[in-house]
């Protein structure tokens, strides 16, 4: 069974996001936060994560970077899922090594496979 | 012997008489023949004494005395008269040139013997005449002169009265000597209450401004000219005025006077101007770095816009997706419309989130296309086939002609889609059931032209300058509010035109059915531009 982590501090969407992943048969970790999530993927070392960008206590690309630099996370595809959909917010994921990116709102239906394909 | 020696002395003492005066005399016995001449008469007119005495006078210097003038005054006029005074008679001698003599002529009776004697003096006053001709000439000389002075003067008084800026001349105890007739306009003075009066005390001690003191009494004695002095005074009678000072001494060529001229421009309307102009630039600036700001804080708000309201409705579309493809249960039938009704919603609000942020982008051209080999044909059809089964449950007919020869185009192929599905769209709502709707596509020139038309409710007159303002919307009773956001029509025309091309629409009026028409160039003229796209 895979494992993802989400991260979104919307408690709502991080429910969806968890329940759709977990329909299509992940084992789904879920945090409110980035220091919450970067525990998590230390810990489980999932197989991918989906990163909100607008978190309480830092940047989901800041997140990213942390997680990068760390040795058990350096390699886990990232997939931002983001509500920031302008250029300035595409932008700035872009220095990111092996991520994605998915705009909000997310099609329920499709959801689960987008992930799983950047799955390597 | 006696009365003869008395005769012999009177004679003597006569020619010492005669060769001690200056001017020439000449005496002559009443045959006109020289008796005696003074020795002046010789130097005069450069005779001998033997060509002289007991000459006709008319022979003198091979007849050079035979003027008829003088013939006149000895034969015709001294018989009646016995004397002649100051009589002229000019005349062209050989030997000393042109000559103007005035001959005195006495008639005399001698005592002893009857004879009768003719003294004849003559005044060469040929240098005189010259003399007296040049006095004239200088004299009319000296008038010419004072007439063109007179008349500088008068031009300089003219010029004084004409200019616009008041002037104001002084004598050197800055007495006022003229004014123009400009300063008692400006200034608000009286001719009586100004000419001979200290220039401070004009108007009620008006004038006494120290800037100005400063430079009569000090600058001026040592420059003699000065160029736009600037004096802000506040006046009694006029208010605050800015003038602008130039004055020049002058020294009087007669006398040693100095005279000062004054010439006042009064710029304080031109300050008021160039200080307004000033302040109108600072304000612009300031206007300019507040709309720069205000762009900044509206591209911020957009985006922070977006994203506020793309979250929520993560949610509310995403569980109403999830709910109505009963994931985690079924639903009754009432449910699953209800939870349908919920998901419609949200997804309008989203197209109005996603049309409003691309106006947003087009009109602060940050909208960028990404051009790619467009295949019209395949996208026509496409776009087809996503309306037909809106089309079909409205019952309407659809009919599609695109031109066999219809070529492909550079465009940004998901705009392009963005403006026809806008448009059929809009052709679906607009035509009730049982009308037409269709898409028609060729090739003009350097061009496609693509028409959308429909048989529909039709654009009535007074609307036709509204459709493209953004959220206007015909109120009918095909178009409900949740069916269209307004900007369909606006952000297409701003696409097309973003292509290149152009974008209009027609309707006879109400219920006429409404025609769109827009053209895209096949190639594209406008750079390419490549926009960072959202993958997945």
């Amino acid at each position: 069974m895979k494992k993802v982590l989400v991260v979104d501090d919307n408690a709502s969407n991080l429910m969806l996001e968890k329940d759709l992943l977990e329909v299509a048969g992940f084992e789904a970790f879920g945090a409110e936060n980035a220091a919450g999530g970067i525990a998590i993927a230390m810990k489980e070392k999932p197989d991918i994560i989906i990163m909100d960008v607008r978190l309480p206590d830092m940047r989901g690309t800041d997140a990213a970077r942390i997680l990068r630099r760390e040795k058990e996370t350096s390699d886990i595809p990232i997939v931002f899922v983001t509500a920031s959909v302008m250029a300035g917010g595409i932008e700035e994921i872009k220095n990111i090594t092996n991520s994605g990116f998915i705009g909000k709102p997310i099609n329920t239906r499709t959801f689960a496979k987008e992930i799983s394909q950047f799955i390597k | 012997m006696y009365a003869d020696k008395t005769a012999a002395k009177s004679q003597e003492y006569s020619d010492s008489i005669i060769n001690t005066v200056r001017e020439p005399l000449i005496v002559l016995d009443q045959d006109l023949r020289v008796v005696t001449v003074s020795r002046s008469f010789y130097e005069v007119f450069k005779v001998e004494p033997g060509d002289t005495v007991g000459q006709l006078i008319y022979d003198l210097g091979n007849k050079q005395w035979n003027i008829p003038k003088l013939r006149e005054l000895l034969e015709t006029i001294l018989p009646q008269k016995t004397a002649f005074d100051n009589y002229v008679v000019e005349h062209d001698f050989t030997t000393i040139g042109r000559r103007i003599m005035l001959l005195n002529a006495r008639q005399i009776q001698r005592v002893l013997g009857k004879k009768r004697i003719i003294l004849l003096a003559i005044e060469d006053i040929t240098e005189r005449r010259e003399i007296e001709n040049g006095l004239e000439k200088t004299r009319k000389e000296l008038e010419v002169i004072k007439k063109s002075a007179d008349e500088a003067s008068e031009f300089a008084e003219s010029v004084i009265n004409t200019v616009r800026e008041p002037l104001i001349s002084l004598d050197q105890d800055l007495r006022v000597v003229s004014v123009s007739r400009s300063f008692y306009e400006v200034f608000k003075v009286k001719p009586e209450e100004t000419v001979g009066h200290l220039i401070y005390d004009l108007g009620n001690k008006q004038w006494d401004i120290p800037k100005l003191r400063e430079l009569l009494e000090t600058i001026l004695p040592q420059k003699t000219t000065f160029d736009n002095y600037e004096v802000e005074h506040d006046f009694a009678g006029i208010g605050r005025r800015v003038m602008l000072l130039n004055a020049r001494q002058i020294q009087r060529v007669l006398g040693k006077e100095r005279t000062i001229l004054l010439a006042i421009e009064d710029i304080t309307e031109r300050r008021e101007i160039e200080t307004g102009l000033e302040k109108a630039h600072e304000e612009l600036k300031a206007l300019a770095a507040e709309l720069k700001r205000t762009a900044r804080a509206k591209s911020e708000f957009l985006a922070n816009m977006s994203h506020e309201l793309r979250t929520p409705l993560n949610s509310i579309n995403g569980f109403s997706e999830v709910l109505y493809d009963e994931t985690f249960g079924p639903l009754n039938e009432k449910q699953k419309q209800y939870v349908n009704n919920v998901l419609t919603s949200g997804k309008h609000l989203l197209l109005l989130i996603n049309q409003i942020l691309d106006m947003a982008k087009v009109e602060s051209g940050k909208m960028k296309l990404t051009l790619s080999d467009v295949s019209m044909k395949t996208l026509l059809n496409d776009i087809s086939m996503l309306v037909a089964d809106m089309v079909s449950k409205k019952k309407i007919e659809m009919q599609l002609e695109i031109a066999a020869d219809l070529p492909n185009i550079q465009a940004d192929e998901l705009k392009v889609k963005e403006i026809i599905y806008n448009l059929v769209s809009n052709a679906v709502k607009f035509t009730p059931e049982g009308g037409k709707i269709g898409m028609r596509a060729k090739n003009i020139g350097s061009e496609i032209e693509v028409v959308v038309w429909d048989t529909g409710i039709g654009i009535a007159a007074e609307n036709m300058g509204k459709i493209f303002e953004g959220f206007f919307r015909v109120d009918t009773p095909y178009s409900r509010v949740t069916e269209g956001t307004g900007l369909g029509l606006p952000l297409s025309k701003k696409l097309v035109e973003l292509h290149g091309g152009k974008l209009s629409v027609e309707s006879k009026g109400l219920n006429q059915g409404t025609l769109v028409r827009f053209t895209l160039p096949i190639i594209s003229n406008s750079e390419d531009q490549n926009e960072k796209s959202p993958s997945g």
